[in-house]
């Protein structure tokens, strides 16, 4: 097989997302992408909270209904998942708490008043929705969002699409979002490096990627510092208030979609606790506290120094590998 | 005569249906609809073929036999 | 990468929900809920027309059925099912056929001398399947018991995905025992204690032609051996071994503008006692806005006779020669049709189920040399229930 490295860069999910792979020509690439490009952007469109067309936006707009609205199979599927994450983060992650960020402006960098809060918390709760075999049921003033899990099950949609496809050897990576498609030929893993949080030029670890994919959570995109504070764009479920906790968290895992879950979960726990879940999950993972102490297993820690700057990167994550 | 036409109609239908065309799984939402199973209530399938089964000679079809009645 | 450790319980819970969704599921994967089914069904026979039966009683059956179905995940890539039966039955059958003064053939129902059939059957099924990344393993066994008849059976069976999930490949078979020890036996000089085995493998495949359409093709072929005659007619000598062949074909479509699929099976058979025939179903699957479904349904049935049929009982014939009046190896045809409605309402659905049926050796598309009597015409309706959990 030719060991050709190929990049097909694009944007989707509101970051620059890229595919590559070996094996094919570039033309021939390109053909295999579109139907991928299909599937990102239909799930873009379906769970875009942005787009008043969207199905998510529909659903939402059912909130209040008694008797709901019919929901598809795969929407379906997502809400189970949304809430296992619900049950195995103690409540912590919570697809209806985007509610909150009618009180949290991060880009104006506003704390809100604890009565604006106090009147959104009652809305928010995933144990309230009701969700039978076809339909979903959310009381008045409720939404749910799927951000926090779309990005990834995209990642592996893709990346099983493009086995499906006949792309033996390749990587999706949405965001920094990563999903293996398959190993270099050879049998080699996909070498993978976390860019530090605070030090965009820098990287925080590195990784190889046999299978599965990677996922990060990090509050270095979204947060506002008011009165020397950091207010992370994480927001606890319970509280209404930014959680407390770690500041950046990669994980490696079998499914991107699990990768994530893991990450924002850690994320979304005291600091302590974070680290201790990540722990004894036993998936490889990197992290940063909030002190700036970078700390993981399973994966090559990189110690900042002026020879390991890189050129500025706009995503998340990178790949720098030797082709042979 | 009906005898033969019943064959026909198996015959066309069975060419007709040569060409398919790549269903990708992103594309399979229809085909997931409950009635569009092979099977879309089990309990009504396995009760037309106990009650058939005691009233004409015919039995088989996509499944093996199963278990036995006196009915026949 | 990973150390091997016992996986913690929170990643098990994460991964089952995370492997189910639809772009990174394999097609087979167990349900993620179990499902609870009830079904009442009640059908009644026609009485017979008074040509046929001049003498005594023209009644015949009433049949009430109860039927149980629990589908239910047990660990990742496993599922289980359990299924139960009830079935009462009371009324008469056919006892003899007998010639009128035309010559024409008349019906005995055993019900004349106040002798009715009344049986219980009760059956219980335990399957399993197991969900591997391109196929699925089933095994079943099960059970069936009633005042004179017992029957036990397993089977096994195999599917597997090939050419990118659009094609699948299934294979089954099953054996079953069977036990007779008919009723007042003695009484009226009927076998005491006979045995029936039944073997039977079954092979299809099935394809997806497009994204709104479906076709399955399946061969099933069957053996019986054993006692195979009936042994509540007073002369009823089958031979002691039956070979059957049915071949099927299916389609389901999907039509998007009228929100509805069509259904359409076709089944050609044959056996060795000399019977043919030919079934044709379709049912119209008609979705009424989110909650509700409308389905008519026709079948159009008919078989030939079997060669050892006769219309009429000759008691003067030899028991070394096969014969039999029975009606169901007569040429006919039948023909069925009604409607069922469904209203899903999430975790639960109800069902009601109709179904008017009606055999007559005019509507046969094979010749039909010796019409019989006794062909069966009845109505049933059914009540379903589904609880999803």
């Amino acid at each position: 097989m030719s060991t050709t490295l190929r990049r097909i860069p694009f944007k989707a999910m509101g970051s620059h997302c890229e595919i590559q792979f070996m094996g094919m020509s570039r033309i021939e690439g390109r053909k295999k992408l579109h139907p991928l490009l299909n599937e990102v952007q239909r799930l873009e469109r379906k769970y875009s909270r942005y787009d008043p067309d969207s199905y998510l936006s529909e659903i939402n707009l059912m909130a209040g209904n008694r008797l709901g609205i019919k929901i598809d199979a795969e929407t379906r599927l997502l809400l189970a998942h949304a809430r296992s994450c619900f049950e195995q983060s103690d409540g912590l992650f919570d697809i209806t708490s985007g509610l909150l960020r009618k009180a949290w402006d991060f880009t104006s960098g506003r704390v809100p008043d604890a009565q604006e809060i106090e009147q959104l918390l009652p809305h928010i709760g995933f144990d309230k929705l009701e969700i039978t075999r076809s339909r979903l049921i959310m009381p008045t003033g409720m939404e749910i969002d799927f951000g926090g899990i779309v990005k990834e099950y995209a990642a592996d949609s893709l990346a099983r699409m493009a086995r499906n496809l006949g792309i033996e050897s390749g990587l999706v990576n949405l965001g920094g979002d990563f999903a293996v498609i398959g190993q270099m030929p050879g049998g080699h893993p996909w070498p993978v490096g976390i860019v530090h949080p605070d030090k965009k030029e820098n990287l925080m670890a590195r990784l190889t990627l046999n299978q599965g994919g990677l996922a990060s959570s990090g509050d270095y995109e979204r947060f506002f510092l008011h009165e020397g504070k950091r207010y992370s764009h994480l927001l606890n479920p319970k509280t209404g208030w930014p959680s407390d906790g770690l500041r950046a968290v990669s994980v490696a895992a079998e499914l991107c979609t699990l990768a994530g879950t893991t990450a924002t979960i850690a994320m979304l726990k005291p600091e302590a606790e974070g680290i201790a879940w990540l722990q004894e999950l036993g998936l490889d993972h990197v992290y940063m506290t909030a002190d700036g102490t970078i700390d993981g297993q399973g994966m090559t820690l990189v110690k900042v120094t002026s020879e390991s700057q890189l050129e500025p990167q706009s995503s998340t994550s990178v790949n720098n590998h030797v082709i042979n | 005569m009906l005898h033969l036409m019943l064959k026909m109609t198996m015959l066309v239908t069975l060419t007709g249906l040569i060409s398919c065309t790549q269903v990708q799984p992103w594309e399979r939402g229809y085909l997931a609809r409950d009635e569009m199973a092979w099977e879309a209530d089990g309990l009504e399938t396995t009760l037309n073929q106990h009650i058939f089964f005691s009233k004409e000679a015919s039995s088989g079809g996509s499944s093996a036999a199963g278990g036995g009645c006196g009915c026949n | 990468m990973k150390k091997h450790q016992p996986r913690h319980h929170s990643l098990i819970a994460l991964s089952t929900t995370a492997l189910a969704l639809p772009g990174i599921a394999c097609a087979d994967s167990p349900p993620l809920q179990s499902t609870l089914s009830y079904k009442f069904s009640n059908y009644q026979e026609d009485d017979l027309p008074r040509r046929e039966a001049p003498f005594g009683e023209r009644q015949r059956y009433d049949i009430d059925i109860h039927q149980l179905r629990l589908v239910t995940p047990s660990g990742s890539n496993t599922s289980l099912q359990i299924d139960a039966s009830h079935e009462s039955m009371s009324g008469a059958s056919p006892w003899f056929t007998t010639a009128d003064s035309n010559g024409e053939p008349q019906v005995n129902l055993s019900g004349a001398s106040g002798l009715g059939i009344s049986d219980i059957r009760n059956e219980l099924a335990f399957s399993g399947s197991y969900y591997f990344n391109s196929g699925t393993l089933g095994a079943s066994i099960g059970r069936s018991e009633e005042d004179d008849y017992r029957s036990s059976y397993a089977g096994f069976s195999a599917q597997r995905n090939f050419n990118r999930e659009m094609t699948t490949v299934a294979v089954s078979f099953s054996y079953a025992e069977d036990d007779i020890f008919p009723s007042d036996a003695e009484l009226f000089n009927r076998v005491l204690d006979e045995q029936k085995t039944v073997r039977s493998i079954a092979l299809s495949v099935s394809q997806i032609i497009n994204q709104v359409t479906t076709f399955q093709t399946a061969i099933t072929t069957t053996d019986q051996s054993g006692f195979l005659s009936d042994p509540y007619k007073l002369r009823d000598i089958r031979p002691d071994e039956k070979n059957q062949l049915a071949w099927s074909n299916s389609l389901r479509r999907y039509f998007i503008g009228a929100d509805a699929a069509l259904q359409l099976n076709y089944r050609t058979y044959h056996d060795d006692f000399g019977i043919s025939s030919h079934t044709l179903d379709a049912a119209w699957h008609q979705n009424l806005g989110n909650t509700f479904q409308v389905i008519p349904h026709f079948r159009y049935y008919t078989q030939s006779a079997a060669d050892f049929y006769t219309s009429i009982d000759d008691f003067s014939l030899p028991t070394s020669n096969s014969q039999s009046s029975d009606y169901r190896l007569s040429s006919y045809g039948a023909i069925s049709g009604g409607i069922n409605f469904v209203a899903d309402f999430g975790d639960w659905a109800l069902s009601f189920n109709s179904e008017r049926y009606i055999a007559n050796h005019k509507y046969s598309a094979y010749d039909v040399s010796q019409p019989g009597a006794g062909l069966v015409q009845f109505f049933r309706y059914s009540l379903g229930v589904d609880f999803t959990f």
